[in-house]
């Protein structure tokens, strides 16, 4: 991959982070995600140019599918390499979805010039985090609230919700499953 | 939705990677679908005399199916990662089919003139590949369903795996209740029924492992 360059850069920082954020440091796995997020963002980007309105979603999406499969990291190889081929993944599929629809709708060269610059930063996506959460089933959604937007550990939240540990950890996973696949719509 | 938002959301309460997910998700399966393969052969094919099974050749037709379903697996549990290392397995695979290819060829060789088409085609040739394929059909469903919930990033290829897994699973079970002993049958007949189950997988692979 000759456009990636800094490739050796962004995983010397990454990689001892990541193996932190594996086996449970938190405030390392949120560090991790948020390098990830700027490095997908610049990879998206250069492939999206069309679309410039999409990166952002994309950035979401993968975020998304690379924490509902950080058991398939195999620590022998580069971080980098398993996050860039989870995003090429994400990306044809993308392409995939947009060949399809864009026969039925505008062709882009229709669309309005000044919609094709991108931002520099992130602005974020129209998506809404709370309507999202409400179109879970209950007790994923009351799942996901507590552990993950509350900030309840699992033994709180399964306290307060009269649910097993066991019980809770598969609806937040379930919920976040489900949350992958609307998001990908 | 800001970006930072949900990398809160989803570092928070994140706890460690779930270990060894790969190998959690395939192992069940092989092992239901080793079972039920060889339940539903048996049950409707019925088994081999023992007098067959005390046979070199018919261990030797067996281990060929084994070790194709452990590499198959292997390039299952490899692709269902999305960084895929497949150089081993792959020399391995091609090594099994070789072994198997210059067995059959010696068998061949080593017949009588005469006898060489009818130990070729035996008296199931034109059964076989479709009794692996139909054999392979429940291994096949169950490790698809698995690598479902993996990061398949190479659909056909692995698609593909999943088929060869899962006919060389169907190939163990129909060796069971397959009393052929002629090594250039089993090189061609169970072959071409492995590499059919292996084919239909490459189809149903970009349809299947979308995610």
């Amino acid at each position: 991959m000759r456009d990636d360059a800094g490739q050796g850069e962004f995983e010397f920082g990454l990689k001892p982070l990541w193996l932190r954020a594996q086996a449970g440091d938190e405030a390392a796995y949120r560090d991790c995600l948020l390098r990830i997020a700027t490095r997908l963002r610049g990879y998206l980007r250069r492939r999206m140019q069309g679309l410039p309105d999409d990166v952002e979603d994309l950035v979401q999406e993968t975020l998304l599918a690379l924490h509902l499969q950080r058991g398939t990291y195999d620590p022998t190889l580069p971080v980098s390499a398993w996050v860039l081929a989870i995003a090429r993944h994400k990306l044809v599929d993308l392409w995939r979805r947009r060949g399809r629809r864009d026969d039925l709708h505008d062709a882009l060269d229709d669309v309005d010039e000044t919609q094709l610059v991108a931002a520099s930063e992130e602005t974020g996506t129209q998506r809404d985090l709370d309507k999202l959460l409400q179109e879970l089933p209950e007790a994923q959604r009351v799942a996901i609230v507590l552990t993950k937007v509350e900030g309840l550990s699992v033994a709180e939240a399964a306290q307060r919700t009269g649910a097993s540990e066991s019980a809770i950890k598969v609806q937040v996973h379930r919920g976040l499953k489900r949350l992958a696949q609307r998001v990908r719509q | 939705m800001k970006t930072e938002a949900l990398i809160d959301l989803l570092a928070r309460g994140a706890g460690a990677a779930p270990k060894h997910a790969v190998e959690r998700r395939l192992w069940p399966v092989a092992l239901l679908g080793l079972g039920a393969s060889a339940l539903f052969g048996v049950l409707v094919l019925g088994l081999v005399p023992m007098s067959v099974m005390m046979e070199a050749n018919w261990w030797f037709k067996f281990a060929y199916a084994v070790s194709l379903v452990a590499v198959g697996g292997w390039l299952t549990a490899r692709l269902a990662r999305p960084v895929q290392r497949l150089g081993w397995p792959q020399l391995v695979l091609m090594t099994v089919v070789a072994a198997m290819g210059l067995l059959g060829a010696w068998h061949w060789f080593t017949a009588m003139p005469e006898l060489r088409l009818a130990e070729l085609l035996g008296h199931s040739w034109k059964t076989c590949p479709r009794n692996v394929v139909l054999l392979s059909v429940p291994p096949m469903a169950a490790a698809f369903w698995a690598l479902r919930g993996l990061a398949p990033t190479r659909p056909r290829l692995a698609g593909a795996a999943v088929g060869l897994f899962a006919g060389a699973l169907g190939a163990a079970a129909y060796a069971l209740s397959c009393d052929e002993l002629s090594m250039s049958f089993v090189a061609v007949w169970y072959t071409t029924g492995i590499a059919i189950a292996s084919a239909l997988g490459a189809l149903l692979g970009p349809w299947l492992l979308r995610w």
